[in-house]
């Protein structure tokens, strides 16, 4: 039984540790997405965020490639990364419940 | 893995650690052997840092898959996190060795240096794992290397974790018709490792393996 314990209590804390990191990288991602929109024919991007509860568009105007690609890549990090945070959070929820066993909350 | 395959890290690599335990069972068949809990982490065993063919930024590979640079310790050893799995790298400590973590440039990242590790380099076999081969440290290195390991740990309940795991594979092995290989290698370590072994057995109340190392 201490076996079991001690892996369970060590995969909280690697679970504990797991939700602090993927807060970090949640957080280094460039914030908001982009949103493409056509004027006359030329092409402007604007950065829509929540800021505050409301929603805030930003005029960036024209952007490189580069620039549209790497807000693309973090679009697709927040998307993938939250997932995995839910993820680790359900682990967290389940590794304390399997540790306290039948002792009161 | 077979990531780390395709980019030709694997070669180069020994999995250590208690994932070794499911990947013996085809090398078991035939006898009894049964799996016990693991945990996530996965260790990665570097042989020879300085001759590592590979050159690839192991961060950036692992990163479409959800993989996240993770630190762990005071001294800041890198690790790969992802809820199914942990990943860490390891080399084996010579001498009085060093305490912080050390670079592995070729893979961009760094790995701890523990001892008693070129014990598990000596002998490796080659098991297959969907279509991909990953070496692993023979069952007796192995076993013997947990024994001494053991009487090492600060937590008791890791300690009684790995003395388990050695007398469940140095029972499969003895099944399997390999004392006198177990005998060998135990002959081949030095006298003080030779030593931990026995007390090793001892603390684990395993009078008969012992005999079998004794005779």
């Amino acid at each position: 039984m201490g076996v079991i314990k001690g892996v369970l209590k060590e995969e909280l804390k690697n679970s504990l540790q797991m939700k602090k990191d993927y807060e970090r990288e949640l957080k280094k991602l460039p914030q908001g997405s982009l949103v493409k929109k056509t004027i006359k024919g030329h092409e402007y991007y604007y950065l829509v965020q929540r800021v505050k509860g409301k929603v805030k568009f930003t005029y960036k105007g024209k952007l490189s490639e580069e620039e549209v690609r790497k807000y693309k890549e973090a679009k697709e990090y927040r998307a993938k990364y939250r997932k995995l945070l839910s993820q680790v959070k359900r682990q967290i929820v389940f590794l304390r419940s399997a540790l306290r066993g039948k002792k009161p909350i | 893995m077979r990531r780390l395959d395709k980019a030709g890290i694997l070669r180069d690599l020994i999995v250590i650690g208690s994932w070794c335990i499911p990947f013996y069972e085809s090398y078991f068949s035939g006898v009894k052997y049964s799996l016990s809990i693991r945990t996530r982490d996965i260790d990665f065993l570097i042989p020879r840092p300085s001759s590592f063919r590979a050159k690839i930024d192991l961060e950036q590979l692992l990163k479409d898959l959800g993989f996240i640079l993770g630190f762990k310790g005071e001294q800041g050893v890198m690790k790969l996190e992802h809820p199914d799995l942990i990943i860490e790298f390891l080399v084996p400590k010579s001498g009085r060795g060093r305490e912080r973590p050390v670079p592995l440039p070729e893979l961009r990242f760094n790995a701890q240096a523990l001892r008693f590790l070129s014990f598990l380099t000596s002998d490796t076999i080659a098991v297959s794992i969907d279509d991909v081969t990953v070496t692993l440290p023979h069952p007796v290195n192995f076993a013997l290397h947990k024994l001494i390991v053991f009487q090492r740990r600060q937590k008791g309940d890791k300690a009684m974790k790995d003395r388990d795991t050695a007398i469940r594979i140095l029972k499969a092995l003895i099944d399997k018709g390999e004392s006198a290989r177990i005998k060998a290698v135990f002959q081949s370590v030095p006298r003080g490792w030779q030593q931990k072994i026995m007390t090793g057995l001892d603390l684990a109340e395993e009078p008969k393996i012992a005999k079998i190392l004794e005779y």
